[in-house]
């Protein structure tokens, strides 16, 4: 008997007929409507709309600060966590993760507004510190998608490599700063693609936490609203092309640290 | 044939298989039973399960203990007065522009609840089936006929889009003001009487707003026009109230720049524009006061209540929103089916019947269009509510006869005057400062939308020149 039943290819059908409609299909009409006026003819209005008004491109800066901020704070709380997650000398280790990950378990609106009262008894008026309450909060929610993948890149590094550097010579910060950061980034690209794109989107956050500035998510939802489907769509589409950017830029990366990786084992 | 090809053909027959089952679902076949597809509002219905402590005792006798949901006895009740099951397949929205899109997405639905600007829009695209002229005649099932308001008759009568009433489209299901609810203890009476409290330094950080661009644009528009409207010369006018409700309805660019300022001034000076955290926030005392619809209103007084909190709710004295709730008929939906047409009016009838309206309004805590024609539950209703006994002091006669259309008044404690009757059935004053809303054409609603967009994104020029 074969080991396998089905070849690898049927096996895929399923995903690629969900794929099919539920991704390719959708990311058409997004750009049909993001490239038309409201006639369905097709316009380049949208999108000159979006970068001729100073606040659209305002609120495209404040996220993107608003992300940049969380995904810093995330990485600085999570390295060392994963660091000594993966290469700490103590038992029990499946229970350490297990806890770091144990949040991802409750749902995030209810954690944050468990968060929303301890900060009330701690600041007061929450409303007198929108900004810093957001990251906070986007930290709390997005932390645990940058320790895993941290910890996966960590583990997989190779203890010897640590021991040669420490043989020849290298004080513990050329250690790390030589050895272990270099062969973790493709941990911390990971990492910050799966926390910075979200948290430029994600308004329910600024929602809870009071924040009344519109971020890329929530002005996408208030064109949705008003049934502007186009500027809506636009607005999506580029949110788009800077995901792909985002990409292609840390493929670069990684490719470019494969080289480097050589070059460490030379 | 080897067992890999069995395992194969197996797994694309149960492939074709649910796709034929998605498929045929879609489809299904219509058969003896009237299936009639309603959306509504989310809670904004009587779901039933009521327990032995909340049933109504009316002065005559009557006790409302319903079991059901209103639902289930509609369906039954069409059974024993038409002969014929009908089947209702209830779904519900949670803005209006929610269901506006699911309807243009191709959704279809014969009955539908949206609120007053939106009826208008839909009539103005022509979505919308008039009821019958059975439906207006004086027989015996039409409870909405004979008992809706004369009052709120006359508002729907009265609203016209491209020379039809309201009333020809929509029958009236729940309205009421917006206002503010504030904690006395940090609010006087007079500072929650204008709209400008979202303005006032005092408290800063302290209130919320809807995140509603067309509630925010209503205060925004009233504190604008406050200087007019509240001028003596202005409200002695013989049209003043025509005249009201063009100035807060303006939508030209000086008009709607002018708002945008004062909205962003709002932004920055309020502690948060809200979609529902606002009546929580009230009762543990994060803000002391809020934007509000009455029937929230209501509601977020009756909570607080409970924890011991004592809040009251006022429609500020520039000017208020009049809003309303209507059934309307979809073309779409009913698409010529004469039976379907029945059953959705014996829908709106139904639900109509007083004992029914005051199930709903204890249920959601909004108040319905219906007065009640010859019965008088709606005010025993009224005076099981918020009636207090003749010895009892600071009783006061509060009076709701233009609602009733008839001499009423109903003997209540000197609180309810501020509080939840006073926010369900508004005295007659509000009602005179009272504007409706009108629906914004595509043209005023870029505009409007655009002065949104500006007040909430983030401003480089102004934290520039802060920094």
């Amino acid at each position: 008997m074969k080991k396998n039943v089905f070849s690898r290819r049927q096996l895929a059908v399923p995903y690629a007929i969900f794929l099919f409609l539920f991704v390719i299909i959708p990311l058409f009409v997004l750009i049909y409507f993001g490239f038309t006026d409201e006639n369905g003819r097709i316009s380049f209005a949208n999108f000159l709309h979006f970068f001729g008004s100073g606040k659209t491109i305002g609120t495209l800066l404040y996220s993107i600060v608003i992300a940049l901020c969380t995904t810093i704070f995330c990485l600085i709380l999570a390295y060392p966590v994963a660091f000594f997650l993966a290469k700490g000398n103590f038992g029990r280790k499946q229970v350490w993760i297990m806890l770091f990950v144990l949040p991802m378990w409750i749902n995030f609106t209810l954690r944050i507004t468990a968060l929303k009262e301890i900060l009330t008894v701690l600041e007061g008026n929450l409303a007198y510190h929108p900004f810093f309450n957001t990251v906070l909060c986007m930290v709390y929610d997005f932390l645990p998608f940058m320790i895993l993948p941290l910890y996966q890149a960590l583990c997989k590094l190779d203890n010897s490599l640590i021991e040669a550097a420490l043989d020849l010579g290298a004080s513990e910060f050329q250690v790390f700063y030589k050895v272990v950061f270099p062969l973790s980034i493709p941990g911390i690209i990971s990492g910050v693609t799966m926390v910075f794109l979200p948290s430029m989107t994600n308004y329910v956050v600024l929602d809870m936490v009071y924040n009344s500035t519109y971020i890329m998510g929530s002005l996408i939802g208030s064109y949705f609203s008003s049934y502007d489907w186009n500027n809506g769509s636009v607005i999506s589409v580029i949110l788009l092309l800077m995901i792909c950017a985002v990409t292609l830029l840390s493929e670069r990366f990684t490719k470019q640290e494969q080289i480097e990786k050589k070059s460490v084992l030379k | 044939m080897g067992r890999g090809k069995v395992y194969r053909k197996i797994y694309g027959i149960l492939l074709i298989g649910i796709f034929l089952t998605l498929l045929s679902s879609c489809g299904k076949e219509e058969t003896d039973t009237i299936v009639l597809r309603i959306s509504n509002w989310e809670e904004y219905i009587d779901e039933g399960d009521w327990e032995e402590e909340d049933a109504i005792s009316l002065s005559d006798g009557t006790i409302i203990l319903p079991q059901n949901s209103l639902i289930e006895d509609f369906q039954d009740w069409f059974y024993q007065v038409y002969g014929k099951e009908v089947k209702v397949e209830y779904s519900t929205f949670g803005t209006n522009e929610e269901l506006y899109n699911q309807i243009t997405l191709g959704d279809t639905y014969d009955l539908v609840c949206p609120s007053e600007y939106m009826i208008m829009k839909m009539m103005a695209e022509d979505l919308l089936l008039p009821f019958s002229e059975e439906f207006y005649k004086d027989s015996e099932y039409q409870y909405y006929r004979s008992g809706v308001s004369p009052y709120i008759k006359q508002v729907y009568d009265k609203l016209e889009i491209n020379g039809e009433p309201l009333s020809k489209y929509a029958a009236g299901y729940m309205w009421g003001t917006l206002g503010i609810v504030y904690n006395p203890e940090e609010v006087t009476k007079e500072e929650a009487a204008h709209w400008d409290i979202l303005l006032m330094d005092k408290f800063q950080k302290k209130i919320t707003i809807k995140d509603s661009i067309r509630d925010a644009f209503f205060a925004g528009s009233s504190i604008y026009q406050k200087e007019q409207i509240t001028n003596p010369n202005f409200l002695i006018q013989a049209d003043y109230k025509e005249r009201l409700g063009e100035l807060l309805n303006r939508t030209d660019q000086e008009a709607v720049d002018e708002i945008e300022e004062i909205l962003s001034r709002v932004k920055d000076h309020v502690y948060s524009f809200e979609t529902d955290s606002g009546k929580a926030d009230m009762v543990t005392g994060k803000v002391v006061a809020n934007q509000q619809w009455s029937g929230d209103a209501v509601y977020t007084l009756d909570q607080a209540e409970e924890d011991g909190i004592l809040l009251c709710y006022s429609a500020p004295e520039e000017a208020t929103n009049l809003w309303f709730d209507g059934w309307c008929m979809l073309k779409s939906g009913i698409n010529g089916d004469f039976e379907k047409q029945i059953a959705a009016e014996a829908f709106v009838n139904f639900i109509s019947r007083p004992d029914n309206a005051i199930r709903n309004m204890e249920y959601i805590g909004y108040t319905s269009v219906i007065s009640g024609g010859e019965s008088d539950w709606i005010s025993q209703y009224i005076e099981w509510n918020y009636g207090v006994e003749e010895e009892e002091e600071n009783q006061v006669e509060y009076e709701i006869s233009y609602f009733f259309g008839r001499e009423y008044f109903v003997m209540t404690s000197q609180d309810q005057t501020q509080r939840q009757l006073y926010a369900q059935y508004p005295p007659i004053e509000v009602m005179d400062r009272c504007v409706v809303m009108k629906y914004f054409n595509p043209e005023e609603n870029r505009r409007i939308n655009r002065m949104w967009t500006n007040v909430r994104c983030f401003d480089l020029a102004e934290w520039w020149r802060k920094y």
